[in-house]
């Protein structure tokens, strides 16, 4: 049995549902609403790793009775663990430059990208529910960084010139994607792989939120890899399983920024 | 093809491939790169990795700069024990452990260490040669690091919230190894060495919250890996005190 807890397939929750699709899995859609919060109703929070969320918010994938977590980390397992089409590299040293894509990306879009369509899109959303009903929904999320993500969109703590930073420290990681996708269209070698759904997931919504950073003009490449992974059946297909029909308009907090500034 | 390491102390990031090379028995040629002398921002050193932080590992004309990729890659490219394991959900939870490690444990951790190690050890310097000396630091994220320690501006509410992370990460991993042998489950893999790599000093850093009494199991998770001979090569390369720290490990004579 296999289940998958997501929200609109966008950002964290998109990578999974995309991999399965590539896979062809069968496995059971648990649909929540992140805009209500309804992932703090799951009940999952006896598991620590499910508990601790290291991207803060994102899917749960449930296989025999362990609960997989941290997107990136679940397309890892979706790789190794389910038959079907192969989703890795073949050598060690481009399934190590999966793994430090991964990484480097994870850290980086993995906070920024949030950060930047929670202002924009979740919000609005936040501020328009009724305070005293958000705050009772809040008051026991842990740890307690998780439950800072929410409230920090409404109290102010993203300035313009926060936000104008995050702005432009997203460049650094889109100039080195744009760079490596100088060498072949996909990231980490010579076929499509994991990399390439967990940078598309992230990257596909960066031309809305910030598009001075991905355009054709300044990122040819990015724009032609986010064309070509969006051609994919099981990409159309993962998309395919919005309820809102506008699932680049839902975002979830993401991964911290560096507390050393 | 001869594997050369560039690294520091065998501590944090610079220890994990080390202590992975030696459990795997891959022999390597050791390049100490001094920390506190900024030899990471040097131009010999820029020409292999340009980002200027360590370690970095070169295996024929292959370049691995990420540390904790690099030990899944000295597992997978070399003969030699597996250092993961085989079934997917152990692996998934050797690597879920390793970002843990990695992300949120060490962050708060090394602020600490930076305060009251790194900093105070090259502050002594003239301020132009600082200054300078951050001048060259390629990476943004770097020379904001470098300047805080430098110039001691962590603030006491960042020490402070780092203190209370590490603290409860500490219990995190101690209630973790009191249900599990190992950090994947049920055998030693390249997550007890990222572990010990970021922790092996916690009981003398950490006191109060590190020892026998409060956590029995990372006392015993510790003495074990560092019983481990590949453990004890690699801690013996040490050349500061930082390193010595892992003789606390020594379990007493009488045990």
């Amino acid at each position: 049995m296999l289940e998958l807890y997501h929200s609109e397939p966008n950002t964290f929750y998109l990578k999974p549902l995309i991999a399965l699709h590539e896979k062809k899995a069968s496995f059971q859609s648990r649909w929540f609403d992140s805009d209500k919060l309804e992932q703090f109703a799951l009940g999952f929070s006896g598991d620590v790793e499910a508990h601790l969320h290291l991207e803060r918010e994102g899917p749960l994938l449930l296989h025999e009775g362990t609960l997989i977590s941290s997107s990136f980390f679940m397309l890892e397992y979706i790789a190794e663990a389910l038959p079907g089409e192969s989703l890795l590299p073949e050598s060690a040293h481009d399934q190590y430059r999966m793994r430090a894509s991964g990484q480097f990306l994870g850290a980086q879009l993995g906070s920024l990208v949030p950060i930047l369509g929670c202002i924009k899109y979740l919000a609005p959303r936040l501020a328009a529910m009724d305070r005293t009903a958000l705050d009772a929904k809040l008051k026991d999320v842990g740890p307690q960084e998780r439950r800072l993500n929410f409230t920090a969109l409404l109290d102010g703590t993203y300035t313009p010139q926060i936000q104008a930073t995050a702005r432009e420290r997203l460049k650094f990681p889109v100039a080195r994607v744009e760079a490596t996708l100088a060498a072949g269209p996909w990231l980490a070698g010579p076929r499509y792989t994991i990399a390439d759904i967990d940078a598309f997931a992230m990257l596909r919504v960066v031309p809305d939120l910030a598009p001075d950073v991905v355009n054709p003009a300044v990122t040819p490449r990015v724009c032609e890899f986010l064309d070509r992974v969006a051609a994919r059946p099981a990409v159309r297909a993962a998309l395919s399983t919005s309820r809102s029909g506008t699932p680049e308009r839902h975002f979830v907090p993401g991964v911290e920024p560096s507390r050393w500034g | 093809m001869t594997v050369h390491l560039y690294h520091w102390e065998p501590n944090a990031n610079s220890g994990k491939p080390m202590l992975a090379l030696a459990e795997k028995g891959v022999e390597f040629e050791s390049h100490y790169i001094d920390l506190l002398k900024f030899d990471q921002h040097q131009p010999d050193y820029l020409k292999i990795n340009p980002d200027g932080t360590i370690p970095a590992m070169v295996h024929g004309d292959r370049v691995f700069t990420e540390s904790t990729p690099m030990m899944e890659y000295v597992d997978d490219a070399f003969d030699g024990p597996a250092l993961k394991p085989a079934d997917p959900k152990e692996r998934w939870r050797m690597r879920w452990w390793m970002r843990f490690f990695d992300s949120y444990f060490a962050p708060s951790l090394s602020m600490i260490g930076w305060s009251i190690f790194v900093g105070p050890a090259v502050r002594q310097r003239p301020k132009q040669e600082l200054e300078a000396a951050i001048a060259r630091i390629p990476l943004e994220s770097r020379r904001i690091a470098w300047r805080k320690a430098m110039f001691n501006e962590f603030s006491e509410a960042e020490l402070t919230e780092s203190r209370r992370r590490v603290h409860y990460c500490t219990g995190i991993l101690e209630d973790h190894l009191a249900r599990h042998e190992w950090i994947a489950g049920t055998r030693y893999s390249l997550g007890d060495m990222n572990g010990f790599n970021l922790g092996y000093a916690l009981p003398l850093s950490q006191p109060d919250h590190c020892n026998d009494a409060r956590t029995p199991h990372i006392m015993e998770w510790l003495r074990r890996i560092y019983e481990r001979p590949a453990a004890r090569q690699i801690w013996s390369l040490g050349r500061t005190a930082m390193a010595q720290r892992v003789k606390f490990l020594e379990r007493p004579a009488h045990a």
